[in-house]
């Protein structure tokens, strides 16, 4: 423990916009250093940006670092940075190690030949030899679970084997620095579990840097965060409060945004949703809420044509697809008889107990059933707050005691 | 597992000199001579994999050029000069050389961007790549030759003892083959229009080189013909095998060091430029 093994000092990139300046930049490049003269690395030109922007950190054995950051903030291009694929255009990467990344499982992988050949191949790319390969070509076979297909072309396997294989064969490298792009996104519950294990064995003797979008795998994983927007550090610190700082970040980006988008958005000729204000228990309007406080939705509908016994409906969505929570009147009896005109249609929730978030609002006027649904999707935003730590998914009400057990 | 510390920093490598840049280079083949041979064993067995004759494609494309020639010159449109040997020997034993050249060269110039996704994904040796493109182009030059060594069979020829020193020759013909490659794989991946325009270019070369026909004696394809590498390596080839000893040894010389000497210039290119293989491909 505590010995250096990665270190970033000032380190940028400059990508190109154009195809055309990229291949005109590659070739002066090329000429340049070839003359033996620098390719003048630290100017842009036309059409070029920096990627990544002055970024410096350390990581030591034993640690984790995760990378956070909108699309497009230069994550993944740091990434390849550290594993030597590209080189800085200034700054300074210092590798004290062997490097084993997993950023794209199976690349090397070619679809005619057999998983066999393959893990050989694969294997040797990823840098390991001869003998090892045969060594841990067992374990390799046990870990990737592909049975039968071990003698059949790889591009007769399922992508979840693919992956498995791809997967089974970079854990093996034995890295002291480990790579990881958004891998853990594939594969079904079991062998995610499995790789997640594999991972926390690694990480024991590795330092480890991670890029997830889900907040959640970085706040659990990793020591320290470093947080990247537009190719610059943001944050550099420890992951809890990286996470937060990303979050913050990512609803002060969000929020300008539902101001932005047309009211009408609506799916039915018969319900058309005009306005969308968020109260907090005293009436008066809020844009973001405290964990577990009270929320009013006030939702005014205008309605063309009388719905007899309409439903009513909120659903609440984080990052836009996973659903957190959804309430119909239904469940509490309640239906309505909906004349021409305009309403406003009042959701109390007492007690909203999210976790902290920007949760994007979707309403639902339905006749009949819950399923046929009149409006849905009406763009609204609601920033949920928590000051007190909170991990996991749910918030929930607890509290702890210490007891005696009971002597028999 | 090696523990020396790596940096990585832009040109770094202009800071070192040629020859230290040269034992790098060495030092980095030798250590991966393995994954040369793996990345020769995925592209060699995955070309010939989903095909019924396999293998055999090897031998027919330079049969199909042979057999156009052979016609032509049976037919008088094609003169090959004033030939001794039966033609067919003469022809095969000169376009399977050349088709060494011709190989390696197409190979190697699309070694990088053949490999597409990887490249931009995995680290490893890029000139293995490029080396691994030759494995293929020598096992096809090899089924070539078990074809001539049926040729000799068949016309109940002879070759003269001076034939052994004819596989020195595949030493010069690779090392310019290899290098031009090594330099036009860079390119290509940055531009695609070397890609293009290569096949071309080796196909207007081995008519302007004497491959199947003599070296002429009058004319501008004279004097192109007196500073044509390949003409010499070539004529060599068959120097050897039919005569025992070499016609133009000075010319023959020259251009062994020339070709040595491109490729390693070419090599020495490819490793300061190979950095910027990834994020222009």
């Amino acid at each position: 423990m505590g010995d250096v093994v990665i270190r970033a000092e000032n380190v940028s990139k400059k990508y190109c916009k154009t195809l055309r300046h990229s291949m005109m930049y590659g070739v002066a490049d090329i000429g340049r250093n070839l003359l033996g003269k620098s390719s003048r690395p630290g100017k842009l030109r036309k059409n070029e940006f920096w990627a990544v922007d002055n970024v410096s950190f350390e990581v030591k054995r034993g640690e984790t670092l995760g990378l956070i950051g909108p699309n497009g903030s230069g994550k993944t291009t740091l990434l390849k940075m550290l594993n030597g694929i590209f080189w800085p255009d200034k700054g300074k990467i210092m590798v004290n190690g062997r490097v084993g990344a997993l950023i794209a499982v199976g690349a090397g992988f070619h679809p005619l030949l057999t998983g066999r050949e393959n893990i050989y191949i694969n294997g040797a790319i990823l840098g390991m030899k001869k003998r090892e390969i045969d060594k841990k070509f067992d374990s390799i076979v046990e870990f990737a679970d592909i049975g039968d297909f071990l003698e059949s072309p790889v591009k007769h396997y399922s992508s979840g084997m693919f992956v498995r294989l791809g997967f089974a064969v970079a854990v093996h490298c034995e890295p002291e620095i480990l790579l990881v792009d958004e891998v853990l996104a594939v594969g079904d519950v079991n062998f995610q579990h499995k790789c997640l294990r594999r991972m926390a064995d690694m990480m024991e003797s590795c330092a480890v840097i991670m890029v997830s979008h889900n907040a959640q795998v970085i706040r659990f994983i990793c020591d320290n965060a470093l947080f990247l927007n537009k190719g610059q550090m943001k944050f550099l610190g420890p992951a809890a409060e990286g996470i937060d700082e990303y979050i913050d970040f990512m609803v002060q980006k969000a929020l300008p945004e539902h101001d932005k988008m047309k009211l009408n958005a609506s799916y039915s000729p018969k319900v058309k949703i005009e306005e969308v204000r968020f109260c907090d228990a005293g009436g008066n309007q809020i844009r973001d809420v405290n964990s577990g406080e009270a929320l009013n939705i006030d939702c005014r509908v205008k309605v063309t044509e009388p719905i007899p016994r309409a439903i009513l409906g909120v659903a609440f969505y984080l990052d836009a697809h996973e659903r957190s929570f959804i309430c119909y009147s239904s469940q509490i009896g309640r239906y309505f008889d909906l004349s021409a005109g305009t309403h406003i249609f009042r959701t109390r929730i007492p007690e909203l107990k999210l976790k902290k978030g920007v949760y994007h609002l979707a309403f639902i006027v339905a006749e009949k059933n819950e399923l046929a649904s009149h409006t849905w999707d009406y763009p609204a935003y609601i920033l949920v707050k928590n000051p007190k730590p909170q991990y996991g998914f749910y918030s929930m009400d607890f509290s702890f005691e210490l007891g005696k057990p009971a002597v028999s | 597992m090696n523990k020396k510390e790596i940096t990585y920093e832009p040109d770094n490598n202009l800071k070192k000199g040629y020859l230290s840049l040269l034992r790098e280079i060495a030092v980095e083949i030798k250590e991966n001579r393995w994954l040369t041979y793996q990345l020769f064993k995925r592209d060699f067995f995955a070309t010939y994999k989903q095909s019924f004759f396999g293998i055999f494609w090897a031998f027919i494309v330079p049969f199909v050029s042979l057999g156009t020639f052979l016609l032509l010159n049976a037919s008088g449109i094609f003169s090959a000069g004033n030939i001794k040997v039966p033609y067919p020997i003469y022809a095969l034993l000169g376009i399977s050389f050349w088709n060494l050249f011709s190989t390696t060269i197409i190979s190697g110039a699309d070694a990088l961007i053949k490999t597409g996704e990887m490249l931009t994904k995995i680290n490893f040796s890029r000139k293995s790549l490029v080396f691994a493109s030759l494995g293929t182009a020598i096992i096809s030059f090899l089924l070539q030759l078990i074809m001539v060594i049926f040729l000799f069979a068949h016309f109940k020829m002879m070759p003269k003892p001076a034939v052994l020193f004819v596989p020195l020759i595949i030493i010069p013909i690779i090392a310019l083959g290899a290098g031009f490659g090594l330099v036009l794989s860079i390119i290509n991946a940055v531009t695609r229009d070397i890609g293009k325009i290569l096949p071309m270019l080796v196909t207007f070369l081995m008519f302007l080189t004497p491959v199947l026909y003599e070296k002429p004696k009058l004319g501008i394809l004279t004097q192109v013909t007196k500073y044509n590498p390949l003409y010499y390596f070539i004529s060599a080839v068959r120097d050897l095998t039919f005569n025992g000893f070499l016609s133009e040894p000075k010319g023959f010389y020259i251009s062994c060091l020339f070709s040595i000497a491109v490729f390693l210039f070419t090599l020495l290119t490819f490793h300061l430029t190979e950095t910027r293989i990834a994020e222009r491909i």
